[in-house]
């Protein structure tokens, strides 16, 4: 349980400074690097998540389909 | 522990990079004041002083704080000491202290084309190519100033965040 509590917290922080990054670059007026910096922060999330779900389903099926 | 002491390294680092950077947005516009006040003491010196070239940017060299002050020392000694023209020796000298000061490509240039101008002409056009090069200098500091107001902060708090994100992504 520890463990995705831990996540949890690591992409609320993400997010986060992800989200200051991006308002302080379209105050002066770097829109493309601060799209660029909420691109490549997505993509690092959904990554984490994608494995994360993954896991998940590893689960689902050894629960319902009786495999190891 | 250690990843703690780690993270912390890494936030010091990356704030420091951006505060470094911050100073160097500010000393620009700094440091091109003065040289503007210097060439305007150099104009004094030949128009109203009649001073030789070396023993005038001597003085300017008494004068001014420090990177700017190296310059003109450079430049002095250069001319004192070595068989060289004005040009080469304002060349070199300039081309041993620009690392060390803030300026950027522009000022050096409008700086090297003063140069050539440099003891070549009598001493009203001088005054005039002094005059030109200060004109061009506070065209630059006008954008330096600009540059410092727009960029000073987000270099900042640019230098944090990503520190804060690289220890976030690491942890």
């Amino acid at each position: 349980m520890g463990l995705e509590v831990d996540i949890i917290f690591k992409i609320a922080g993400v997010g986060i400074v992800v989200a200051f990054l991006h308002t302080i670059l379209d105050q002066v007026g770097k829109k493309e690097y601060a799209q660029w910096v909420t691109l490549f922060g997505f993509i690092y999330i959904l990554f984490m998540v994608a494995s994360i779900v993954d896991e998940l389903f590893q689960k689902i099926k050894s629960v319902f389909l009786f495999q190891g | 522990m250690i990843k703690i002491i780690g993270a912390i390294f890494i936030m010091i680092a990356t704030t420091w990079t951006g505060f470094e950077a911050a100073r160097h947005l500010s000393e620009r516009p700094r440091q091109l004041r003065q040289l503007k006040s210097a060439l305007q003491s150099l104009e004094a010196e030949i128009m109203y002083g009649h001073t030789p070239l070396h023993e005038a940017s001597r003085r300017l060299a008494a004068q001014l704080t420090k990177p700017l002050s190296w310059f003109f020392e450079a430049f002095s000694n250069k001319l004192t000491k070595a068989e060289t023209t004005v040009k080469d020796a304002w060349d070199e000298s300039l081309k041993e202290v620009w690392k060390l000061t803030a300026f950027k490509q522009g000022e050096i240039e409008i700086l090297k084309q003063f140069g050539e101008t440099l003891g070549r002409h009598d001493r009203m056009s001088q005054q005039k190519h002094i005059q030109l090069a200060i004109t061009h200098l506070e065209r630059e500091e006008a954008d330096a100033c600009d540059k410092q107001i727009k960029y000073e902060r987000m270099v900042k708090s640019l230098g944090f965040l990503s520190g804060l994100l690289l220890v976030i992504l690491l942890i």
